[in-house]
């Protein structure tokens, strides 16, 4: 799985570096392998902190990262 | 043929409770490689000192410029100067390097502290003529120069940090030397020298100045460019000329922006990787890498803070500690434009990014055009050839 997040001026500025450090330790706690890396700009900047997973563009708040986890990543991880 | 010029830097200290400094150090040619610098030191302290001092460093920075005479200049110096009521007489010290065009120096030296020079980071002493003029002694020196050839000019104040407190008596000329040359590295710029011997003058001193402290150090060193991009141009279609102009420029590149490294990514046919984004500082985005490019950062928030820094050097200098080695965008920048390039050439886009339009954020286009104007500003006050092309 890849994850990407936009470390631009506009991202940036809504909070890319909390996202980024909230993600960290969460991506930790699972065996899985993520891959979580930095990008530029996704161009869908007027929302949140832009966020791309397995190419699926996600925007999000600082706050949602630990919901953003548990519905979208831990979803894909376990396919049920 | 290497192409030589110089980079000068100084910084005084006030008396304890001075407002002005009684010290002056005028430039003329900075950057260039003919290059006057006079420092003189005013009798007494406060705003007598400072409009002796100011007085005779720009009579005799202009009149050298100039090519007068050194009998003419002292002659004059010693007829205009307002005499002093309390003394009964016209007084300010004065030291002057001129450095010509083809690499030589001269050096004359009036009541202050010797001008120390330093040749491979090492004491270099240089043979030294004395002259009466208007029965003044004036001493007089003749050096042909090499490349990292570093003069250190100070007045009195140096030599006197550190009297009855830290030291019996005070700084001596020959503590000087052993401290710049332990602490001398090539890489430093001469703003960078002035100011570790200011700041170690300052401690000696216990913060508490007795005497008005300036140091000025010129350095002789090579000719260095330096490309930097930022935006992408207003008109699309222009792009491969922007970057084809760019990259084919010698020396240095750095590119910053999102977009603008996505677009030289590109056109380099590399991939930009910013792997997992290492906050260095949290309040600056993280760096990425490109092969082809020296650094690639972000744009508004990243220029902010060099200009910031770039202020800040041009001042006190004080802030020299955090980019001096610290590893984010800014400071990397901050390097590279203050300690590494003479020449430097910018590269602005003007496309207007929308999403950066609104008001809540401090990222404008505005705002991005008003950077760069004044971080030239800033880097042409350093010495630096600046060039800005629009796209």
């Amino acid at each position: 799985m890849i994850i990407s997040i936009c470390v631009g001026s506009s991202c940036h500025l809504k909070g890319a570096r909390r996202v980024v450090e909230q993600l960290q330790p969460l991506i930790a706690q699972t065996d899985a392998n993520i891959e979580l890396g930095g990008c530029f700009c996704l161009n869908n900047c007027t929302e949140g902190v832009c966020v791309k997973l397995d190419g699926e563009l996600f925007s999000l708040q600082p706050e949602d990262v630990q919901q953003f986890f548990e519905t979208e990543i831990l979803r894909r991880l376990s396919p049920t | 043929m290497i192409s030589l010029c110089t980079d000068v830097g100084h910084l005084s200290l006030n008396k304890q409770g001075e407002k002005i400094c009684g010290d002056h150090i005028e430039v003329v040619g900075q950057g260039e490689s003919a290059t006057t610098v006079v420092l003189a030191d005013g009798l007494g302290s406060g705003v007598k000192a400072g409009i002796l001092s100011t007085l005779t460093s720009k009579i005799l920075s202009t009149l050298l410029a100039n090519d007068m005479t050194i009998e003419d200049c002292v002659r004059t110096i010693a007829s205009t100067l307002p005499v002093c009521k309390v003394r009964g007489f016209a007084y300010s010290t004065f030291t002057i390097l001129r450095i010509s065009e083809d690499l030589q120096a001269e050096i004359i030296q009036y009541d202050n502290p010797q001008v120390i020079l330093l040749r491979d980071g090492k004491n270099h002493d240089y043979p030294t003529q004395s002259e009466k003029i208007d029965g003044k002694i004036i001493y007089k020196s003749r050096i042909s120069l090499r490349e990292d050839d570093t003069f250190v000019l100070m007045s009195d104040g140096a030599i006197h940090a550190g009297i009855g407190s830290a030291l019996n008596f005070g700084w001596q000329r020959e503590d000087i030397i052993h401290f710049l040359e332990t602490v001398y590295n090539r890489e430093f710029t001469a703003k960078t020298l002035s100011t570790m011997l200011v700041n170690e003058c300052s401690t000696l001193y216990g913060g508490a100045p007795g005497d008005d402290t300036s140091i000025c150090t010129v350095k002789i060193r090579r000719r260095q460019p330096l490309n930097l991009m930022i935006g992408p141009p207003a008109n699309p279609v222009d792009v491969e000329k922007m970057m084809s102009l760019f990259f084919s420029k010698q020396g240095r590149h750095i590119v910053c922006g999102g977009t603008t490294s996505s677009l030289a990514a590109e056109h380099l046919g590399k991939p930009l990787d910013v792997s997992l984004p290492l906050y260095v500082d949290p309040e600056i985005p993280p760096t990425a890498r490109l092969e082809g490019v020296d650094l690639v950062t972000e744009g508004v928030l990243t220029i902010t803070r060099v200009l910031e820094y770039a202020k800040n050097y041009l001042t006190d200098n004080d802030s020299y500690t955090d980019w001096s080695y610290k590893k984010d965008g800014a400071s990397l920048i901050a390097r590279m434009l203050f300690e590494e390039a003479t020449d430097i050439n910018f590269f602005v886009g003007r496309a207007i990014n929308p999403a950066h339009q609104n008001p809540n954020l401090p990222i404008g286009f505005s705002i991005k055009m008003h950077l760069i104007e004044e971080l030239s500003d800033c880097l042409r006050t350093m010495g630096k050839r600046i060039k800005v092309s629009y796209f």
